[in-house]
């Protein structure tokens, strides 16, 4: 009977693992209650409270069986892929995924009902309203700015939009879907913003280099195009002139490897969560494909996808000197959570081309009075001889410290749709007319 | 609940059954089953020439006769100067055994020495009263259903109310019952009438419909518990049961591949008349019949092939039919069975990297499985689709605090399967973490107690079965809680006697007839009787369980009033 007590010693062990495995749990709940309790917490009825812009303009209010919208057609459709809806249509809007802030939790009661559960939004709803009107004229598209020193979204618009309070009535194809989050574009010229990251830290006498435009470019048989011939150019002319040429050389030169490198680095091929929305991963080519097509992915084209959320996370980190202030929809005066997603050199070299780009280029067709504008266009070929508009860039302002992102599909030439939109919805937020 | 951690308080003294006469020094006897042998893990150490490490084994009979056994020694027992036989030899006082050369004297104990032996055993219940811990039972319940008449609408309250009145009614019955019979050991009990009592606030917010069927399933279980518990008292029986146990599990096992359609991927259903019933949870009770063995066997039987064989029937059955939580119950159960026999950790090792191999080809053959260890540990990645319902589980879990939302409050009972497979987080939710964390330590504590009874056990196989049916316990707990909060992969196994379902709440409350089997405190168990009843006719020991009985009374009297 000694052996079998000692043997039982085995279940003991069992035993152990058991208690080891609770204790685990219990450490695991009380670190990470809150994120976990809030995950699903589910809007409760008895819970009030109201959604706020950042001006105070009520957007939803709910309470004992009420919910309710603004009254107004304008700013409930045009602010509607920021408010969501009570019934879950857009699956990406602040009602459907933050019904935790009318909760509260804590470790001993768990989550408990907060009564006046006020939600501040860092949206504008007036700057909605306008950039929709703008957009909603163009066709179809998006605008997202965004605040680069806290990460507040100022403005969030996509059209074709829907009004949450007529559920009856047949939307737009597409009307639920958030553009700025959950949709991809091929992202044209902008791209060269990347390519010319990945090539800075690459390419040591990349500034020293001179490039050649003739207007096409051969590799390996196959022709590089640009609509005029550029001439001889240095890497901050070519980047300003958008030259396809000089980029196709430069891609080339930083080679696949390192391209993928900088993509990934900079967040453009995963997901990403704002406020635990889910947004969409964009598309580069990874594997092996060769020079020529290896030279279009540079560029911006090949098989090139970029959610424009990515996009405006990359600009805005390039402006606040490399470190992205996570972008939340709630106001706040300090980012949650920051990450140091450019190399700060880098950055700041970033700024001055992007400056570059509006000074002697884009502010040759539009002025931009009262703006110090950093910022690059793209054109993206759609393949059906079309192409979608695309405009980045940023404000350097400490009062109105802005990035933006803007496509409007199948506007033709980035500077011509979606810049002179920009143009017009940051003279209405920066400048107030 | 606290009141049960004084259960290990209680002391289990070794009883003294026979003596042998070594040379000079006379060595007590203290189990009904005794290693010979000059081994150091040995319960009788031998020192002589011929001697082999483990010789013989002494064993006692539900009767009182005594017999040894060979178990292949070197050297052979002889018995006044005959040899052993294969199946034993009778022992009678004065006997004189001869191993390998040495002699020893075998005296049985005398009548007054045995009641020696009883009146010095520790009186269960001395130390904690279990009416008062019972009473405490009793307040939960009444709280629990107060929680439910907030929370219920008016037709189903009162059939959770008359569901509570009847759980309450029922344990005081058993308590009675088992108190008129003098037997006052009613820890384990009070346990599983805890975890049941949480499984029936469960029932009651998440269907409360189906209460009725639950609270018959109760009482059949404490039935069949009393009926397991009463024939596990004699050896004779369990040993004949053995082989038809095994036997019949195996048949139910290959009765359900055969019949049962697949319901969610697994068809580990068998349909009567409306009532569905897994017959893999009363294969597990089986199983452990058929897998304990006596200490002699454990020696004679050396190779373990038979067992072996059935086990990985077993298994492979419950593979077949797509059940892959229980199949690693029963091969973490047939680990604890098969090192408690053989205690060769080897064997162990060997079992664990063929199951290893077993489970990469269960892997890449039954490709949903891998889709089940993709998801382990990034459920959160994908919170609506495949981790929707461990993400969910853990976040009801979080969302109910240290104290919980109370019954019926709980969100989590929206989702299927919540009162089985997520059935932790169901509590944690709506009774709290603190609750949960008590749930979970109560079968910790039956895990404890199965241990500590192990060495005092009168009979190997008690000692093998309790350990047996407690890791089983332990094993479908950690698989069901650490399963639903994503710290195991999610198998969908049931929470010991909290889950919702008739078979699971048969087989836990049979399998606590093992555990109470092995306890042999005096009126404990079923296994040892009361005082008066083994000396019913001495005069001398009468007033004495009279006065030790007053006593007991006075002191319940007395903490129920304090």
């Amino acid at each position: 009977m000694k052996k079998i007590r000692t043997r039982a010693l085995f279940v003991l062990m069992i035993a152990f693992f058991v208690m080891a495995g609770m204790v685990w749990f219990v450490r695991e709940d009380y670190l990470h209650g809150r994120r976990w309790a809030m995950a699903f917490s589910t809007f409760d009825n008895e819970a009030e409270g109201q959604l706020l812009d950042c001006n105070g303009v009520p957007l939803a209010a709910f309470g004992k069986g009420k919910r309710d919208y603004s009254g107004d057609y304008l700013t409930r459709v045009a602010n509607y892929h920021v408010t969501g809806d009570f019934n879950g249509m857009s699956g990406t809007g602040v009602l459907t995924r933050f019904w935790g802030s009318a909760q509260d939790y804590d470790f001993v009661n768990g989550t408990s009902v907060r009564r006046h559960g006020t939600v501040f939004l860092g949206v504008d709803a007036k700057a909605d309203n306008y950039a929709y009107t703008l957009l909603n004229s163009s066709g179809k598209g998006t605008v997202m700015v965004l605040n680069y020193r806290t990460g507040e979204v100022k403005c969030l618009v996509s059209c074709p939009s829907a009004d949450p309070v007529d559920t009856e009535r047949e939307v737009e194809d597409s009307a639920y879907l958030n553009r700025a989050l959950s949709a991809t574009y091929i992202p044209g010229s902008t791209f060269k913003l990347i390519t010319s990251a990945a090539a800075l830290e690459s390419l040591p006498d990349l500034e020293t280099m001179q490039f050649t435009c003739w207007g096409e470019y051969d590799i390996a048989g196959i022709k590089i195009t640009c609509e005029e011939a550029h001439g001889v150019q240095t890497f901050e002319q070519a980047l300003a002139n958008s030259c396809n040429c000089a980029f196709a050389q430069i891609t080339v030169q930083v080679g696949q490897k390192r391209m993928v490198q900088h993509v990934t680095d900079y967040g453009f091929l995963s997901g990403h969560t704002i406020n635990g929305i889910y947004t969409s991963a964009g598309n580069y080519p990874l594997t092996f494909v060769g020079d020529p097509e290896l030279a279009w992915s540079g560029i911006g084209q090949s098989v090139d996808q970029v959610c424009p959320f990515s996009m405006l996370r990359y600009v805005a980190a390039i402006a606040n000197d490399g470190v992205l202030a996570e972008p939340s929809f709630l106001k706040t005066a300090q980012p949650e959570k920051t990450t140091q997603l450019v190399r700060p050199d880098t950055a700041a070299r970033l700024q001055q081309l992007m400056r570059n780009n509006v000074k002697s280029h884009y502010e040759q067709y539009i002025s931009f009075p009262g703006l110090e504008l950093c910022a690059k266009t793209g054109t993206a070929e759609t393949g059906a001889g079309t192409s979608h508009s695309w405009f980045t860039g940023f404000v350097r302002s400490e009062t109105h410290p802005y990035a933006f992102v803007a496509v409007v599909e199948e506007g033709g030439y980035g500077l011509w749709s979606a810049g002179v939109l920009v143009n017009d919805l940051l003279q209405f937020m920066v400048n107030g007319n | 609940m606290r009141c049960l951690r004084s259960l290990l308080r209680e002391k289990t003294e070794p009883e003294i059954w026979a003596y042998l006469k070594v040379g000079r020094e006379t060595v007590p006897v203290s189990h009904w089953e005794s290693l010979l042998g000059c081994a150091r893990s040995c319960d009788i150490r031998l020192f002589g020439e011929g001697i082999s490490r483990y010789h013989a084994v002494l064993k006692r009979s539900d009767q009182g006769g005594w017999a040894v056994f060979d178990i292949f020694s070197r050297n052979g027992v002889w018995v006044n100067g005959s040899q052993v036989r294969s199946d034993g030899s009778p022992l009678r006082t004065g006997d004189v055994i001869s191993l390998g050369g040495s002699c020893v004297t075998f005296q049985n104990i005398s009548t007054e020495q045995r009641q020696k032996n009883e009146q010095n055993r520790t009186n269960s219940g001395k130390l904690v009263n279990p009416a008062v811990t019972l009473l405490e039972l009793t307040l939960l319940q009444a709280f629990l259903l107060l929680q439910h008449a907030y929370s219920a609408s008016r037709e189903n309250f009162s059939v959770i109310a008359i569901s509570f009145l009847t759980l309450g009614v029922l344990e005081w019955c058993v308590y009675q019952a088992m108190r008129l019979m003098d037997r006052l050991g009613f820890e384990i009990e009070i346990l599983a009438f805890f975890l049941t009592t949480l499984g029936l606030s469960v029932a009651a917010s998440s269907i409360p419909a189906g209460l009725y069927k639950q609270v018959l399933l109760i009482v059949a279980s404490v039935v069949l518990f009393l009926l397991c518990g009463w024939g596990m008292r004699s050896l004779r029986i369990l040993r004949s049961i053995r082989i038809p146990s095994g036997v019949l599990a195996l048949g139910l096992l290959v009765l359900n591949i055969l019949t049962s359609d697949s319901i969610n991927g697994a068809k580990s259903w068998l349909e009567f008349g409306g009532y569905s019933f897994q017959p893999s949870e009363l294969v597990k009770v089986f199983y452990i019949f058929a897998g304990a063995a006596t200490l002699e066997m454990l020696y004679r039987e050396k190779n373990l092939y038979a067992f072996l064989l059935y086990s990985a029937a077993c298994v492979c059955a419950l593979a077949i039919i797509g059940d892959f939580g229980t199949a690693l119950i029963f091969f973490i159960t047939f680990l604890v069975i098969a090192f408690m026999r053989s205690g060769s950790l080897a064997t162990v090792l060997m079992a664990v990297t063929g199951a290893a191999m077993a489970a990469v080809m269960a892997v890449t053959v039954k490709p949903y499985i891998a889709r089940r260890f993709t998801v382990w540990r990034h459920v959160w990645d994908d919170m609506f689709g495949t981790g929707y319902q461990q993400t969910h589980a853990i976040s009801a879990a979080a969302s109910g605090g240290l104290i919980g939302k109370g019954a019926g409050y709980g969100w989590l009972k929206n989702i299927t399967y919540s009162d089985t497979d997520m059935v932790f987080a169901y509590v944690c939710e709506e009774q709290g973490l603190a609750v949960g964390i008590c749930m979970v330590g109560a079968v910790l504590l039956m895990a404890f107690f199965a241990f500590r009874c192990a060495k005092n056990g009168r009979s190997a196989y008690y000692s093998i079965a309790a350990c047996a049916a407690s890791a089983m316990l332990l094993v479908q707990l950690a698989l069901n809680v650490f399963g639903s909060v994503d710290m195991l992969p999610f198998t969908g196994v049931t929470f010991p006697f909290v889950s919702r379902g008739g078979s699971s709440l048969l087989s836990c409350w049979m399998l606590m007839a093992f555990l109470k089997s092995t306890d042999n405190r005096r009126g404990a168990s079923f296994a040892v009787d009361p005082l008066h009843k083994i000396a019913p006719m001495e005069e001398k020991i009468l007033p004495v369980t009279a006065h030790r009985k007053g006593k007991a009374g006075k002191k319940g009297k007395g903490s129920k009033k304090a």
